[in-house]
């Protein structure tokens, strides 16, 4: 009986592993996504171990030295100083760590309730669940995004935390109307209604049945959205609604250097050249991802 | 000379799993107003030869290894795009399985009617063509299909049709081109029997009454037992048998021919027998030899060395088998 | 009458649409004996697929009753018993879209396992492989592919497993063939009726393919536009049809052989189109195609009358020449 058990278990492990590397086979078709991943997974090693690799981990945050400050790039400081003397090198990795924990944060609380509640829509499509979910997004839909965050930074202290929070507000409406979308056509497959027939509850049916079939956009949209977090989240700070100095964010770095544009760049530009590239290479990725779930014609 | 003629045709496609060798040495012969059949299961590589002979294969995981069609003597695989647009606009016509994808769901069957009609004579005739004839003429078409009330039908969206009028639709644009050659891909297969049996009777007066030459695709034999005068039979990627048709059907003699024959439910109730035993072949690592080998009865040590040529079994019968060597 | 293991009586489904009120199925009334399969035949909108659906429970009906073993089922699956659920199976038509591209087979078989708590998790993995040798598909191979990789014929196989994976005495069949090709079907179709020996199975068999019909069921029934139409014992229904939709539909089956077109009847081609059901004729909803029409049959809608044991018909041209002891017209 145990020998059965493990010849089952080792079976659906080399399904997994077989589907795995079929995804990684249509994914690496195109060099740019690969790009796109390598560049991500440096940037996302470099986040994380930003205090251990960055030639100045005490710079990042409250730090002064004006005897330093305003230098161009140099061996010492691969992006030159900012005007009150902290390595810029330093804070954009360091900003990349605000950056990208925003994107995930942000992705975490927005997108779970608006899958949820968008397979509900779906599977309740025609009565008044669906109708209710639906006018919901609508609404929220209807409001532009950035004067939204912008209200509710406002009406909360602006830190980071409630930057996140507004943000993540934003976004579930986006992935309900997708997921949505997808389900309410999956609602009458024939492996839906079997499963109802057989029996099942609709926790399984939601879950079990419908989502998996809904992963691929909501993968690929989330790969995309991160760019747009991000750039959202660098805008915020960029007017001051974000996280407040002396935090290392790209946003707020772009607008400090902004002022002393074009005789100290390097304050600006290196920071702006950071956002860019995250954001380039979760659209490659995001590309990528596509190109994987793209159904195959022959 | 033949009309159409393939000659060893070797397609594949590229996938992550490896090369699917499809096509291996297909060869058919459509002669001037002949109709003929292509008779194959799922999988055999019918609509892929048919792709190939338009031209509309997916070329990057698809690729041509070798031979040729000839139309008229020319090898449609080595012509321009311009030349083979043109083939495609005066001499092959086509029609599939599905109406409701090959029609444009956004414009009316008089506007897809007008401009397949603009586009076919535009240029042939030398004169240009008024609109009032332009009219006349897709009304003859659409009545010659014996659909009611043409001219209704020609303000209605696709959408609006049944799978029978939506086909005679199709039916109408193909033959409007005045084409040499009309390849038809499943035409009935979607469609309710009754309204099947009418179109395909329509479909032979209009063959024949224009001198069409048609090679007709489809899995089932009765539909082309009507219709068509020769048959051919196709497995894993290459021709089986060919012959007249009501002989091919009365006397298949390739071992899948007649597997096939024998699992076809009769209307005269004998039961149903098991099917041909095993699948068909995985591409990716196709059988040696005659690929049907592996689930033929008859098999032979030489079967699975190389893929047998078609040797006569009859007057005009040929099949693709070393039982028939001598 | 012998005892049935399913009967319908005056069933109708009315489904309100944007174009208006489509009378999927208008008053229809039969039954099955344990261990027959009656087939059910008809084109586009004749109703034998919401049949088979009002059955099984997808919709509940608009009125009459349904009621298997004895037991009022007539009503949507969610008010059902939960042994009902197990007890009366559907396989549907199309195998691409009745398995979950996403589940492995072996996910997909277990469902109707845990839903209906059939045995212990050790047991589930014994009953499904046992399942997958019944439809003699090789177990170990095939419990963790993906339903993409498995041909049509295969599909079809594993979504007869899933069915009968709860033991269920009734299995409704629609058009399981239909997307297959003809050297599959003839494994499944032996396959079906195997089992149907082995397990004491019922079958309501549903297609379009009149040829197969001959084959495989005991008994026929033909829908048009929501209403039956004739009922026959099999062999009765191909010899001697008496309606004339009957004998339309089987002049238009493309068949392979001289002797299969003997039997067509002879003056019955096909004409004219399948109405709407939204736009229903009056009376006989035939009568705009039917060669035998005579003046009662643009307004009064027949009722169905027997002519001979077990022989149902419902028309009023053919039942005068019953009557009058000539041959069907």
């Amino acid at each position: 009986m145990r020998q059965e058990r493990k010849a089952d278990f080792l079976a659906s492990l080399a399904q997994r592993r077989r589907t795995l590397a079929k995804g990684w086979y249509k994914y690496s078709r195109n060099p740019l996504s690969v790009l796109g991943l390598v560049v991500l997974v440096l940037i996302g090693l470099a986040a994380a171990l930003a205090p251990h690799i960055t030639p100045y981990p005490a710079q990042a945050g409250a730090y002064t030295d004006f005897q330093n400050a305003g230098k161009p790039p140099s061996f010492e400081h691969f992006f030159g100083t900012d005007r009150i003397g902290r390595d810029v090198f330093t804070r954009v990795v360091f900003g990349y760590r605000f950056s990208l924990l925003l994107g995930i944060v942000v992705l975490g609380l927005g997108v779970a309730p608006g899958v949820v509640l968008g397979l509900i829509a779906g599977y309740h499509r025609g009565t008044w669940v669906e109708a209710v979910i639906m006018r919901t997004t609508d609404v929220f839909l209807a409001v532009p995004p950035l004067v939204l965050a912008l209200a509710i930074t406002a009406m909360l202290t602006p830190n980071l935390l409630n930057e996140m929070f507004a943000i993540a507000l934003l976004w579930w409406p986006w992935y309900c109307r997708l997921v949505f979308a997808v389900s309410s056509s999956l609602r009458s497959q024939f492996f839906v209604r079997e499963a109802e027939l057989s029996g099942a509850s609709e926790a399984h049916i939601l879950f079990r049945e419908m989502l998996p079939n809904c992963l691929a956009p909501i993968l690929t949209k989330m790969t995309l959205d991160m760019g747009i977090v991000i750039l959202l989240g660098a805008s915020l700070s960029f007017i001051g609604l974000g996280a407040q100095p002396p935090t290392p964010c790209l946003g707020t770095m772009v607008a400090d250097g902004a002022k002393r544009l074009p005789g100290e760049w390097w304050g600006t530009i290196f920071p702006a050249l950071a956002i860019v590239i995250v954001i380039l290479a979760f659209n490659l990725v995001g590309d990528g991802l596509r190109d994987v779930f793209a159904v195959e014609e022959v | 000379m033949a009309l159409l003629e393939a000659k060893d045709l070797h397609v594949g496609y590229r996938t992550f799993e490896g090369y699917l060798h499809v096509l291996n040495g297909v060869k058919i012969e459509v002669d001037e107003g002949e109709r003929v059949g292509l008779v194959g299961e799922t999988g055999c590589g019918k609509t892929t030869t048919v792709k190939t002979i338009l031209r509309v294969l997916p070329m990057p995981p698809a690729q041509v290894q070798g031979g040729e069609i000839l139309y008229r003597g020319e090898d449609v695989l080595r012509m321009s795009a311009r030349a083979v647009r043109d083939l495609r606009r005066r001499e092959i016509t086509a029609i599939f399985q599905d109406p409701l994808q090959a029609l444009n769901p956004m414009f009316t069957v008089g506007t897809q009617l007008r401009d397949i009609l603009k586009d076919s004579m535009g240029g042939r005739d030398g004169g240009r063509l008024t609109k009032r004839d332009i009219e006349k003429r897709c009304i003859v078409a659409l009545q010659e299909t014996g659909m009611p009330d043409p001219e209704r039908i020609m303000t209605n969206y696709p959408s609006q049709l049944s799978g029978g009028m939506r086909q005679r639709v199709c039916i109408a644009e193909a033959l409007s081109r005045e084409a040499r050659l009309l390849l038809a891909d499943e035409p009935t297969t979607n469609l309710d029997v009754t309204i099947q049996d009418q179109i395909l009777r329509k479909l032979d007066e209009l063959v024949d009454e224009k001198g069409t030459s048609v090679l007709m695709i489809t899995h089932s034999m009765g539909v082309v037992r009507d219709l068509t005068q020769r048959l051919y039979v196709m497995y894993a990627g290459s021709m089986v048998e060919t012959a007249r048709t009501k002989e091919l059907l009365a006397c298949p003699r390739h071992p899948y021919t007649q597997g096939l024959m024998k699992s076809v439910p009769r209307l005269t109730g004998e039961g149903i027998s098991e099917g041909i035993p095993g699948r068909i072949p995985n591409y990716l690592e196709p059988p040696s030899g005659c690929r049907f080998h592996p689930r033929c009865e008859h098999v032979m040590p030489v079967c699975k060395e190389a893929i047998p040529p078609f040797y006569a079994v009859d007057e005009d019968h040929f099949a693709a088998c070393y039982l028939y060597r001598s | 009458m012998p005892e049935s293991i399913l009967s319908v009586e005056h069933l109708k489904k009315h489904f309100p649409t944007k174009q208006g009120l489509v009378r999927a199925i208008d008053d229809i009334t039969f039954s099955v004996a344990p261990g027959d399969t009656l087939g059910l035949v008809g084109e586009s909108g004749s109703g034998k697929t919401t049949t088979a659906q009002c059955v099984v429970g997808m919709y509940p009906p608009t009125s009459g009753e349904i009621r298997f073993k004895e037991e009022q089922i007539g009503t949507a699956f969610k008010r059902r018993p939960k042994y009902v659920k197990g007890d009366l199976r559907i396989v549907f038509q199309d195998p691409g879209s009745s398995l979950n591209p996403k589940r492995t087979i072996k996910q997909i078989l277990s469902i109707p396992l845990k839903v209906h708590h059939i045995g212990t998790q050790h047991d589930r993995l014994a009953r499904m492989k046992e399942l997958l040798n019944m439809v003699e598909l090789p177990a170990d191979e095939y419990l963790y592919k993906y339903p993409q990789a498995i041909g049509g014929g295969e599909k079809q196989m594993v979504a007869l497993a899933r069915a009968l994976a709860t033991n269920p005495s009734f299995v409704l069949l629609d058009e399981p063939t239909s997307a297959l090709d003809v050297s599959v079907q003839g494994k499944i179709i032996n396959l079906l009726i195997r089992l149907q020996r082995e397990l004491n199975l019922t079958y309501l068999f549903i297609t379009h393919d009149l040829s197969l019909m001959r084959n495989v069921s005991s008994r026929v029934a033909i829908m048009y536009l929501g209403k039956l139409c004739e009922i026959a014992p099999t062999v009765e229904f191909f010899e001697r049809p008496i309606h004339p939709y009957t004998k339309m539909l089987l002049s238009s089956i493309p068949v392979v052989s001289d002797a299969e077109e003997a039997l067509k009847p002879r003056k019955a081609i096909s004409k004219g189109e399948i109405p709407s059901p939204v736009n229903i004729p009056p009376g006989c909803s035939f009568h705009s195609r039917c060669l035998a029409r005579n003046g009662r049959c643009a307004e009064d809608d027949p009722a169905m009358v027997e002519v001979a044991e077990g022989h149902f018909v419902r028309c009023h041209a053919a039942l005068e020449s019953e009557l009058s002891g000539h041959g069907a017209a």
